[in-house]
């Protein structure tokens, strides 16, 4: 198996130039599928993600998706630009839920590269990222920071 | 007609409120969750997490891995989901993490628990039904070994605020 067959070529740590903002091609439409799912997935017991019931007596009328799905989504969306060609996620940093996030409701991600420094091994970098979520209507529910361990072309292309 | 049973339960309440979170308090919590191929694979692909290491095991095997990788966003996620019932179940936004560090891989079959310890309170300037608190948590596999680790901030409710 040529494993660099199978990512693409234009994410190696080399293509990552500090002040790049990308517009992630996808979005995603929130539904029960990613958040009652993924929350009773991982045993997270707070029924406002997942009790319709005792959320309309609530004042936001509905379940409220999960932040960790939230921030899972955001970060997936942008997985193929940012993580693609990743041998680690190292670290997640200044997470901020900033307006909730409802059933319906449809995300995107952009993502801005803050710096690309060199790693403790010579096939590889670190990248940081800060990355935005974003609904339909640019409202902002989601930043974050990252650090990402991403594979040098020098080293990996032909593999 | 109501049946009777209705007027004899007695609720069995769960979570803690703001008073319960002194500073320094331990928490060890419940359960524990073994990740499988399954739950690995439904996650990644739920969440369009495009890394071949977490979906394809010659690929991750060439990578120097005994298995496919576990997400590590479903390692978080898992580790946070162990610990609401402890720390966040009684109500409040979450409003934030910091200082998330992924500190091993984790491979399906492994086995997480988490445990956190309160590091900070506060009282809402906003709001007296309500304060902030943050936590660090942190989850281990089932050799006892560190794979993440972070602090986490919510609004909680105190006593007797609705949830």
């Amino acid at each position: 198996m040529k494993i660099s067959a199978l990512t693409a070529a234009d994410n190696y740590f080399e293509d990552f130039v500090p002040g790049t903002v990308m517009r992630h091609a996808r979005g995603k439409t929130v539904e029960a599928i990613e958040n009652v799912m993924i929350t009773n997935l991982v045993m997270n017991t707070a029924q406002a993600h997942f009790n319709e019931h005792a959320m309309k007596q609530n004042r936001f009328g509905q379940r409220l998706t999960f932040g960790g799905v939230t921030a899972a989504l955001i970060i997936g969306l942008a997985s193929q630009d940012t993580a693609e060609n990743a041998l680690a996620e190292l670290s997640l940093d200044k997470i901020r839920f900033t307006n909730p996030v409802f059933h319906g409701d449809t995300l995107y991600a952009f993502t801005e590269v803050l710096a690309a420094i060199p790693a403790d091994r010579e096939d590889a970098g670190i990248v940081h990222f800060r990355h935005w979520g974003v609904k339909e209507n640019d409202t902002v529910v989601f930043e974050g920071e990252r650090r990402v361990l991403i594979k040098r072309r020098s080293h990996w292309a032909q593999r | 007609m109501t049946p009777a049973f209705l007027a004899r339960a007695v609720l069995k309440p769960k979570g803690h409120s703001y008073e319960d979170f002194e500073i320094g308090r331990r928490f060890e919590h419940h359960w524990g969750r073994t990740l499988n191929h399954g739950d690995n694979s439904l996650f990644t692909t739920l969440t369009l997490h495009f890394n071949p290491l977490y979906t394809n095991v010659e690929f991750a095997k060439a990578h120097g891995h005994p298995d496919v990788v576990v997400n590590p966003m479903l390692v978080f996620l898992t580790v946070f989901g162990l610990t609401v019932e402890d720390l966040s179940e009684g109500g409040g936004a979450f409003l934030g993490v910091e200082q998330l560090g992924f500190a091993a891989p984790v491979y399906p079959g492994d086995t997480l628990t988490a445990v956190s310890t309160v590091v900070a309170r506060r009282e809402s300037a906003s709001n007296n039904t309500t304060g902030i608190v943050t936590w660090h948590t942190q989850g281990f596999n089932q050799k006892a070994a560190p794979v993440i680790d972070f602090k986490r901030t919510n609004l909680i409710n105190k006593r007797g605020a609705a949830p």
